[in-house]
This record gives C-alpha cells, structure tokens and sequence, in this order.
C-alpha cells in the first residue's frame, strides 16, 4: 500500500504530498553540482561533470558549450542544469524556443524573468496532467535584461522558481550554500565571484582535484563599448588555465612523486 | 481625409491628429480623439477606415496593458512598435486586414531618447525625426524637410508644429477644425492646446 | 502599379578577388511620396554573411525577422554559424513555402566560406519572390532599379578586383543606377566583406 500515492504525479498523498515530485527533487540531489553566483557586473555559473572517463570524446560541441551541463540559451541567458540530462535537452530546447519566439514578437532580447516563467509553466504542467512525469530538473538561469540587468534564477520540478544572490543546486548543495552565506559580498565584482565560484565547487566536489574534465564554467557580462551582454561558455583549454590563475589547478602527480 | 502629424526633439515626441469624424462629405464629429495613451510614456494615433482603427487600437491598448500587468513593467518603445508592426503585417494576409495607419511616440526611459515611428496598414515600419499620415502629409512632409530640427526645445518643436497646422489649413481644400495634440517625455504623456 | 515597386528600393552584390560587396540604397517611399531615407535593406546575417532584401517594406522586416530567427535557430542547434551556400537554400525554401501567397521580396545575398584548406571563397546569390536560386560569378541585382544596375554593372565590373577597388566599382554602380530610377536613391550603403574584416560605407546621394 506505500506505493499507492507515488505511481502517479497528479494524485496527492493523505499528508498533501506529491511524491513523484519529491522523487525528482531527490534525484537531482544525487546529480552533478550547479552553481551560481550574482555579482554586480555580471553573473558565474559553474558545474560539476559527472560522466568523465578518459574514453569519453570531449572533440565535439563547442558554440553552445562542450558539455552536457551548461547551455547557452540565448545571448543573453545562460542556463546551468542538474538533474536527467536528456529531460534538460528537452527544456533547454523550449527555452530556446521561447527566446527566439520573443524575439520574433517584441524585437528584444527576453527578459530573464519571463523565460523562467515560460519554462516553469512547462513543468508545472506536468505536475497536474495525468499520467506523465515530471521533468527531473532543476535548473540556474543566470541572464541580463535592460529592465533588471543581472539575475540569476533556480527553478525547480515543481515549477517554482525564485531569485538568487548565489546558489547551488545538485549534490552537496547544503554544504556549498552554506558556504557561499558565509562568503558571500553585497557589491561583488565579477573577478571576485569567479575565484568565490571556483573555491566553494573545489571544497564541495566528491574529487579532490579540479580540472577541465571535470568542471564546466560560464560567465555573463556586458561589453563596455557596445553595452550589449556578453554570454561567454568557457572552453576546456580555458577552464584549465582560469584554475591555474586561480591557484586550484590539479597538482601533476608526476612532480610530487619526484619531489618525494 | 484625417491627417496626423508627430515630430521628435529634445528628449520629447509631439503627436498630433485632426478630430474631426467625417462620413462622405458630412462632418459628424469634431472632437475625435485619435491619439491613443498605450502606456506611460507611448501614444499611438490612428487613421484610417473608421471600424478598424477602434477595433485595432483598442486591441493594442489591451495587449500592451495585459503585458504590463503579467510581466510589472512597460514595454519599450522599440518592442511595443515591433509588436504592433507584426500584428498589421498579419493581419495584412489574413481574410479581412485592418486598414490603420498609425503613429507611434513614445520616450525610453531606459536610454532616456524619444521615438518615433511611421507605421501603415501593411505593416510598414520605420523610425523617422518627423513623420505624417492623410493628405496633410503631402504639404506637412516638405515642410517639415526644412524646418524640423531633432535637437529643438519644446517651444521651437510646437512652433514648427503651428507651422503644419497652419500649412494644412491654408492648402488643403477640407481644413481640419481642430487638433488634439500630446506630448510625451521623460515625466510621461501629456495633452496639451495650442 | 506593381506590388513589388510600391515602396521602392533596390540591391546589388558582386564578386571581387577574395572579397565580396552588396549594396543598397536607403530610400523608403509610398509610391512617389518619400518617407524615409534611413531604410536599410541589407542585414548581417553571420560576421562574414549579409543579405539584401529589397521589395515591399512590410515583407523586408518580416523577413529580416524570419530569417534572424530561423538563422538563430540553426547556429544555437548545430553549434556552429551557417554557411553561405547552405543559407542560400534557406532562403529559398522559406520563400517558396509561400509559393501561392508570396513575401514581395527579391532576396541578394554576398558572403564568403573560408575552406578546411584556407582557401577563401567569395558567394554571391539571387533569388526570385518564390525562392529560385540564381548564383552568379560575377554580380547579381535586385529592385526598383535592377535594369539600370545591370547596364551600369556590365559596364564596370571586372574580374579579381581588390577590395578597395570592388568598393569603388559597386558604390559608382549603385549611385549612377539610382539616379536613372525615381523610387531608388537617398543615399547609399555599402558593404565589402574580406575574409578577416568587414568595411561598412554610408554613401551620400541625390536628395531628390
């Protein structure tokens, strides 16, 4: 009899509970970690690649980044996703959608807030008509409009969504918030928020070391000269020697050997 | 036929349209409002085949309303016309298209600049200093080529604008009784008698 | 009176050596009576890929938009920016899915592909209001004015012309067609695109 209110999304439990959602948002709890960062001049997103391997063919993708975790989705809105990653294709799809499709109608960039929406309408929708799953998603949207200008945005299966200084979802979240309460600045500078995204992903990753294989990483800002933003998805050769500026690259096994 | 003119300058955009509602040959109305406040700081004035330009801008009022209300904020100048724009051009190859030409005045409040905008029936679109609309514009264009100045303060704006009016009186053969004129600004949308 | 000379405006695209160029005039008109002379007709489509769309003004910002969202579409997807050839056939299936209820626009376009090798090669392309591809060697034109642009192009285009030089030949092409032409003109832009730079030209011309 446990399993009588948790086979369907649409049918609440006696203690008003919607199982198949809480599922969802535990098995994006399991997932990869996300993180996000608002600073005043721009907005950090980080995540942590799970499906790693020397194996695996990094060669392709490159535009709309190289990796399974952060999309680009319009020029101005960045999107971090943890969760089922092929539910994430098919939302991340929607959104460019609707990105594009505002376009076509007002002749302006979307505004953060309104994509959020459009996406969380697609998911609560699937909390409440019959038989489907929800999608198991949560995602971070870290965008720029004229109106609000950085925002960085968590949504989740539900279709709630709400408005971050900095957050994380996916493993380890708990810990990695707490962490950013603690370090978290009002008035951060971009260059501040991506040394504060690079240390708390570093103490809160099951790895001890940080690389390009395993990390993905993206920054929003807006050009000085054309004020227009400026979504840039960093490239693993990148990533690598952001870490290295940084101070967190992997230490070469090969010198501590020697050196021992 | 109706005739509206707007013309932009220093940090404002004046809209003015004749209010008389005439059917044949017979005046029926003299104090048409055909300038439209679509938000804050938009107006909009339409000309045209008399259903239609009711029906239009009213559709258009309510959607740039229900707009604001879903999303807490107005639409910019620049999307609001692009909107309207494809609402025309749809409607152009739709059964029955609406027959509207239209005005669009608005301010940015975000790039803190006045727009103008020449729209007509069949979804043409274009940002202009000066524009018009009826037979008014055959004398109000030419005029305007040497008078107009983007950079005027108000009172040398609705002086060339006097100019206009008093051009179309004295040339077009059916001189329009009176005009309904608006401004709009950084401090929003305002009527104004001249 | 045609549907497609009702605002007025014209195009033209020619090849040079490792260079391409397309221009347009800026005039938008109701029939005879001016409206505008800041109507652009040619938009970026990639860093190295620009269109002209002269025609019924309603349509060219229809298209401008239809295009920049299908283009849009395709580079967010495929990861990677379209090439000129493969535009080509966009445009052409997006106008000929109107086939009976046709967009009145006579589309120009000028790009060029960089070859895995390196190698530079200059496109240039037409179609009619229903999408039928025309790729030409040497030059292509469209508009109120195209008659006039091809007995002045004929004239004075040349083959392997260097950048600089194709700026001058398209630019004194466009001026003198669209003074012949009584819906064409108020003024002129240019656009020469080399494989490592763009160079945009506003050109001054008769008011009248």
């Amino acid at each position: 009899m446990a399993r009588r209110y948790d086979s369907r999304t649409t049918i609440f439990s006696p203690e008003g509970r919607l199982y198949q959602i809480e599922y969802a948002m535990e098995a994006i709890s399991r997932a990869g970690t996300v993180l996000g960062v608002l600073a005043k001049d721009g907005v950090v997103l980080a995540a942590e690649k799970k499906v790693t391997g020397k194996l695996l063919d990094l060669s392709g993708g490159g535009y709309g980044g190289s990796g399974e975790k952060i999309y680009l989705v319009n020029r101005n809105i960045i999107a971090g996703v943890a969760g089922i990653t092929s539910d994430a294709n098919s939302l991340v799809n929607s959104a460019r959608s609707a990105a594009q499709g505002h376009l076509l109608s007002y002749d302006s960039d979307i505004p953060v807030e309104l994509l959020a929406q459009r996406i969380c309408n697609m998911k609560q929708g699937y909390t409440q008509y019959g038989g489907l799953r929800p999608f198991g998603v949560s995602l971070l949207y870290a965008g720029y409009d004229e109106q609000h200008q950085f925002q960085l945005y968590h949504s989740d299966p539900s279709g709630n969504y709400s408005g971050w200084k900095a957050t994380c979802i996916g493993a380890n979240n708990g810990t990695a918030q707490s962490l950013l309460k603690q370090e978290y600045k009002e008035d951060i500078s971009v260059k501040d928020a991506i040394g504060l995204v690079l240390r708390t992903m570093s103490k809160t990753m099951d790895s001890t070391t940080l690389g390009s294989d395993k990390l993905e990483f993206s920054v929003l800002t807006v050009d000085e000269v054309t004020k227009e933003p400026k979504a840039k998805i960093y490239k693993p050769a990148e990533i690598d020697a952001l870490l290295e500026k940084e101070g967190l690259a992997k230490k070469d096994d090969d010198t501590v050997m020697a050196a021992a | 036929m109706e005739t509206s003119f707007a013309i932009t300058g220093k940090g404002y955009t004046i809209v003015a349209s004749d209010t008389t509602a005439a059917r044949s040959i017979v005046k029926m109305k003299v104090d048409e409002d055909r300038i439209k406040v679509l938000s804050s700081h938009l107006l909009m004035a339409c000309s045209g085949e008399p259903g239609d330009t009711i029906q239009f801008s009213e559709f258009v009022e309510r959607n740039i309303r229900l707009f604001q209300i879903r999303n807490n904020y107005s639409l910019k100048p620049s999307a609001a016309a692009a909107w309207i724009r494809r609402s025309l051009a749809q409607s152009l190859r739709s059964r029955k298209p609406y027959s509207v030409n239209l005005l669009l005045g608005g301010y940015d409040t975000t790039s803190h600049r006045p727009h103008l905008y020449w729209v007509d029936y069949l979804g043409t679109m274009t940002e202009v200093p000066f524009a018009a609309h009826g037979y008014g514009s055959y004398f109000v264009l030419s005029l305007l080529d040497k008078y107009h100045d983007p950079e005027a303060p108000l009172e040398e704006g609705l002086a060339v604008l006097k100019r206009c009016m008093d051009e179309v009186a004295k040339r077009l053969i059916v001189n329009p009784s009176a005009y309904k004129i608006k401004i709009v600004d950084k401090d929003g949308v305002r009527e104004i008698e001249l | 009176m045609s549907i497609m000379e009702y605002n007025g405006g014209s195009v033209i695209a020619m090849v040079g050596k490792e260079c391409v160029a397309i221009a347009c005039d800026l005039r938008l008109g109701n029939q005879a009576l001016g409206i505008s002379s800041k109507f652009e007709k040619i938009f970026p489509v990639t860093d190295k890929l620009y269109v002209g769309l002269p025609g019924l003004a309603t349509d060219v910002t229809t298209l401008k938009e239809l295009f920049r969202y299908r283009v849009n579409m395709y580079t967010i997807k495929e990861e990677r920016e379209i090439e000129p050839d493969t535009f080509a056939h966009l445009v052409s299936s997006t106008l000929y899915e109107r086939r009976f209820g046709p967009y009145f626009i006579e589309p120009v376009m000028a790009g060029i592909s960089t070859t895995p090798g390196g190698k530079v090669k200059p496109f240039i392309a037409a179609t009619d209001l229903i999408g039928c591809l025309n790729f030409a060697k040497d030059f292509v034109v469209a508009g109120t004015a195209s008659s006039k642009l091809f007995g002045v192009a004929e004239g004075l285009w040349e083959p392997d012309l260097e950048p600089e030089d194709l700026f001058e030949t398209i630019s004194q092409t466009m001026l003198n067609a669209v003074d012949r032409d009584a819906y064409s003109g108020w003024g002129t832009m240019v656009y020469v695109i080399t494989k490592d730079k763009v160079i945009q030209r506003t050109l001054k011309g008769r008011m009248d």
